[in-house]
């Protein structure tokens, strides 16, 4: 038997076990996370179906199982079960139903293997529900009785055990930064240029997905290159330098906690005045709007994308473009976290318009992008990778009607599906990163 | 008897469901308010201007445009609802309309009660539908049917104002139990979603380059 069945038994293993108090915990942390706005929210699905449409899920397979109100449907059962009054006294009227092994089940199938948080249906909801939101909250309830799959909850314990979610050794790290920064000099011309570590009262702390170091060094290269460009006083962190948060997809609040309350304990020790979020679309947002309230404290230092440090750098004549450097025609890949649950629209348009000589928009584009198919922990999740390829196929068939030859996707799980969609449709397409783009295209000044 | 009875009746019924959806909305409350730490990048006030003004039209939402027989069915189905309550209080008041108001809430009502019976069989006829639904939407809509049914009968003709009446009540008690809560709900949650996407500088739309 492979280690991947050996995996799957063991995780069905554990749903078949599952106790009463198992059950009892489950129910007590979904209490626990409901607020009054995700209770009222619990309390007004008409179950107009108009949301259908708007996940790439459903789309893509037309599967009942994929339809937003049906994943909400589950929650909301178990909600009106447990916590009213009315699915109490009347729950065959209400489809009130009780959280038990069955719906444990039904629960993991449609919240991990049906869902990427995008948030995209809640847009498009006729009420205005935060279906994503109420989703994170059924995984929370999961998590708390050790239900998450078992290959997203290994990254998120990588994170937590070895300080990012690659398990890169901190010799490994501080090689790579080494290496980089040779390779930074020699690019630049410059031999005192370079990728300063740990360096006290810089402005910025970078943080950086670890795909960058372990597989995309480049990348990391790309953004070193535009900070010296831009002449900028920053640094990296020896230790904790990785932006993600796989606890935003887990459903675990104390991890995910943990995890960005190490890059906001790194950059104040740093003394640095902002935290700026490398290309990573559930960083941004993890770090950015929901780590404060999993700490249950305000930062006290700025929290900034690199997007936005990249647009102020141009905005400012701090760095220049030269967009005739990349003329084959580009489009633009809206990560959701960034996006439409992060707020980031614009200034990524705004670096594009400089940095290429043929940039044009997906349709529909930016709140209103499909998600790639790779968020909410889809990538590290094996068991629904067929899925998530299916999935896909929505954007894929937007790529495709662009006619671009190059994909930006300011987001390293992005970037991995998208090369995943190009390999499976054939786009024949490049996928890099906006830093690489505006790398591609940048006016070195001479020393 | 019956005639003096059932105004009281009605009056009574809307009393229990008002009383009813507001406790409701006192329990939602009671989950508790959890701060929000993080610096806000919008304007939530403005969110909340989008999600009831821009945010609720079809060329802004594509799950309506994509679904515009069903979301101009849903529109007139609760025109046709407020139509019918117009009606219910001219009848308790007593008020008079001109011949012509009545003949265009009666015109609403009856394309009210057309689209609230299509949205009904779309229901019944639609897998995916079918799947998402519980009792609750078919009684719902079968109550609020019957509601706009003896409202436009009421409208032709006066002797069947007992019926409008059983029918208000029935439905302003059934109010609280079930779907037709998001009479109240669905403002509680707009507002959600406006201060959500407004503070986070999402909505509304800001295309500084366009």
């Amino acid at each position: 038997m492979s280690d991947a069945a050996d995996r799957n038994d063991a995780y069905e293993q554990k749903i078949a076990n599952l106790s009463d108090e198992n059950i009892h915990k489950a129910l007590e942390v979904f209490r626990e996370k409901v607020d009054h706005r995700t209770a009222a929210h619990l309390n007004s699905c008409v179950h107009c179906g108009l949301c259908a449409e708007s996940c790439h899920y459903y789309l893509s397979t037309r599967e009942t199982e994929s339809l937003p109100a049906y994943k909400l449907n589950l929650l909301m059962s178990v909600f009106r079960k447990h916590f009213t009054l009315i699915g109490r006294l009347l729950p065959a009227l209400n489809g009130a139903q009780p959280l038990d092994r069955e719906m444990t089940r039904e629960w993991i199938d449609a919240l991990y293997g049906r869902c990427t948080l995008c948030g995209r249906c809640s847009l498009n909801c006729s009420i205005g529900l935060d279906v994503s939101r109420l989703i994170r909250i059924g995984r929370t309830a999961l998590a708390a009785i050790d239900l998450v799959p078992p290959e997203l909850q290994s990254t998120v314990l990588a994170a937590l055990e070895k300080g990012n979610n690659m398990g890169i050794p901190k010799e490994e790290w501080l090689d790579t930064v080494a290496w980089l920064q040779e390779e930074l000099a020699q690019e630049v011309g410059d031999p005192n240029a370079e990728l300063p570590l740990d360096r006290q009262n810089a402005n910025i702390l970078y943080t950086v997905n670890p795909r960058e170091p372990k597989f995309f060094p480049l990348s990391l290269l790309a953004t070193a290159k535009i900070f010296h460009a831009a002449r900028e006083s920053w640094t990296l962190s020896s230790d904790y330098y990785d932006v993600t948060n796989y606890a935003l997809f887990s459903g675990d609040d104390e991890i995910g906690g943990t995890l960005s309350g190490r890059l906001l304990t790194t950059a104040k020790k740093l003394g640095a005045t902002t935290l700026v979020l490398g290309e990573c679309g559930h960083g941004f947002n993890s770090n950015r709007w929901e780590a404060p309230d999993w700490l249950s404290t305000s930062y006290g230092l700025e929290v900034t994308s690199i997007i936005q440090v990249i647009a102020d750098y141009i905005r400012q004549g701090r760095v220049s473009l030269d967009p005739s450097r990349v003329a084959e025609p580009v489009t633009l890949h809206d990560p959701c976290n960034l996006v439409r649950l992060g707020g980031i629209v614009e200034d990524q348009r705004f670096i594009l318009r400089k940095a290429v000589s043929n940039f044009v928009e997906m349709t529909p584009n930016r709140e209103k992008n499909y998600c790639c198919g790779g968020g909410g922990g889809q990538l590290s999740m094996t068991r629904y990778a067929d899925r998530r390829l299916k999935a896909g196929r929505i954007k894929a068939d937007q790529i495709k009607k662009t006619g671009a030859k190059i994909v930006v996707a300011p987001c390293h799980n992005c970037i991995d599906q998208l090369g995943e969609l190009n390999r499976e449709y054939k786009l024949g397409v490049q996928v890099k990163t906006v830093s690489e783009i505006v790398a591609d295209a940048l006016v070195i000044p001479k020393c | 008897m019956l005639q003096s009875v059932l105004p009281i009746a009605v009056v009574a019924s809307l009393a229990v469901a008002l009383v009813s959806l507001t406790i409701l909305i006192a329990r939602t409350l009671a989950f508790g308010r959890k701060p929000s730490y993080s610096r806000a990048q919008g304007s939530p006030g403005r969110g909340l201007l989008y999600a009831f003004g821009q945010g609720m039209m079809p060329w802004e939402k594509e799950s309506a445009a994509r679904h515009l027989p069903t979301f101009i069915a849903g529109i007139v189905y609760h025109a046709a609802i407020f139509g019918a309550i117009i009606l219910l209080v001219v009848h308790l008041a007593p008020l008079t309309l001109s011949s012509a108001i009545l003949r265009i809430l009666r015109l609403v009502i009856l394309a009210g009660l057309l689209s609230g019976l299509g949205l009904l069989v779309k229901r019944l006829a639609v897998a995916g539908m079918r799947a998402i639904s519980c009792p609750d939407d078919f009684v719902a809509n079968l109550l609020v049917d019957l509601f706009l049914a003896a409202a436009f009968a009421v409208t032709l003709l006066e002797s069947t104002r007992p019926y409008f009446y059983i029918a208000a009540i029935v439905l302003f008690l059934y109010v609280p139990t079930g779907k037709i809560r998001h009479c109240f709900f669905f403002f509680y949650t707009r507002i959600l979603f406006g201060i959500f996407f407004g503070r986070r500088g999402v909505l509304p739309h800001h295309h500084p380059e366009a």
